[in-house]
């Protein structure tokens, strides 16, 4: 020792050397704990980092969980929208074909109605005619009915003279005694005025009705009605002009037509008849014969 | 069931007649009840009340409009619903019947489907 110590000359002392290891041991221990500290720093700040990216992987991972199930949850709505579309299209085409149906029926129904008014007006109308056999009450019920049921103002109703062969106004509405004068029928010249077409439908038994809205300058009447029993021609109604308010005849005033010409002829026959046998009628001998088995034709010898 | 409403028909054609009744009797629950003319149509409202009233206006003895003057004097039936039913269409005949308290007009010849809207309207009945 004391050999190398004495071969080795230092320059400082061997204090200053124990104290410089020993403070490089301590600067050693030092930076070294101080490294581990770092890294322990280090290692716990990439532990948080980790979790921090976990945490937000897992939220990540939820909201996308979430938003497959809305997804889900909204295509299961638009299969229900689509179905509720499907259904309310159905409806609709219910609702539609109801409607059709509706309107249909309300047409119908105003359809019969007015045919049902249309019947009551020919009721009441034939009733009425023959209500009674009296002749002036009927030719009242027969003024009453063109002006009140067909709405006539100016009218006049001809019966035939078959002795003078002419037509004969009986009852009128709204025109002189000039312009009811008697009208021949039967003669080898036709007229082309008024009377003539009076005189041509009392010949050929063909009424001649005007359609549509009444023109103010004619010459012929509106409407000339023959009335006619079996094929006895009885005589003539001729409707001139309707009240102001009605501007043409309508689908009833044809169904009436019709009637008068058969009913308006029995009543004025019947009651004209009856009038001549002085109101006497001929008894129930004049039914005999007719259903022989029941009411024979001769009376039974007593 | 009993008629929920009432209604007099005034005129003095029975063929008229027949054919408003007839109408009337389309409109469900309404009682109808005829007279002859002005004279039988007061004494028939006379301590009876009805919900309408349909009249003619030319008719003997007393016409629709003198008619229609005297019941918006009764008490009972100064409100009472009142249809003139006339062959007259002018319009000043319609101003007449109206200023004197008629509520509404039909002109001869009458439309039964025309006759049931006019009531029915007047009556507020639906369908």
């Amino acid at each position: 020792m004391e050999k190398r110590g004495k071969g080795r000359r230092s320059e400082r002392p061997p204090v200053d050397l124990a104290a410089q290891l020993k403070l490089q041991r301590e600067s050693f221990v030092s930076t070294f704990f101080k490294k581990g500290a770092e890294f322990t720093e280090a290692l716990v700040a990439e532990n948080d980092r980790l979790r921090a990216a976990i945490a937000e992987a897992e939220r990540d991972n939820a909201a996308l969980r979430t938003q497959l199930a809305s997804d889900e949850a909204i295509r299961d709505l638009l299969r229900k929208i689509e179905d509720l579309e499907r259904e309310k299209q159905a409806l609709l085409s219910h609702v539609h074909e109801a409607e059709a149906h509706s309107t249909q029926f309300t047409n119908r129904h105003e359809q019969i109605e007015e045919e049902l008014a249309n019947l009551a007006n020919l009721h009441v109308a034939s009733f009425h005619l023959h209500s009674t056999l009296r002749l002036p009450a009927v030719v009242r019920h027969l003024r009453e009915l063109l002006q009140q049921l067909v709405g006539a103002r100016v009218f006049a109703i001809y019966v035939a003279d078959d002795v003078r062969n002419e037509l004969v106004a009986i009852a009128a509405e709204g025109l002189t005694a000039e312009q009811l004068k008697p009208i021949p029928f039967g003669a080898t010249d036709s007229y082309d005025d008024a009377e003539g077409a009076i005189e041509r439908a009392f010949v050929t038994g063909i009424p001649t009705i005007e359609e549509g809205v009444l023109g103010p300058d004619r010459t012929s009447p509106a409407a000339c009605l023959p009335m006619r029993i079996d094929d006895r021609a009885i005589g003539v109604i001729a409707i001139h002009e309707l009240l102001p308010q009605k501007r043409s005849f309508v689908s009833v005033d044809f169904e009436l037509f019709r009637m008068l010409g058969v009913h308006a002829a029995a009543a004025l026959l019947g009651a004209q008849l009856l009038m001549a046998a002085d109101g006497r009628a001929p008894g129930v001998e004049a039914f005999r014969g007719i259903t022989p088995s029941v009411f024979p034709k001769s009376a039974p010898t007593p | 069931m009993s008629a929920e409403y009432t209604c007099l028909v005034v005129e003095d054609s029975p063929m008229m007649r027949q054919l408003l009744v007839f109408a009337l009797s389309r409109v469900k629950n309404l009682k109808v009840t005829e007279a002859d003319d002005g004279v039988d149509g007061l004494r028939k409202l006379a301590g009876n009340r009805y919900d309408i009233i349909l009249t003619d206006i030319n008719m003997p003895i007393m016409d629709g409009l003198k008619l229609v003057k005297r019941v918006r004097t009764d008490p009972m039936h100064k409100d009472t619903p009142i249809v003139v039913i006339t062959t007259e269409g002018s319009d000043e005949d319609r101003q007449r019947a109206i200023a004197l308290g008629a509520n509404a007009y039909i002109t001869k010849p009458i439309q039964a489907p025309q006759v049931i809207a006019k009531v029915k309207e007047l009556l507020k009945i639906t369908g």
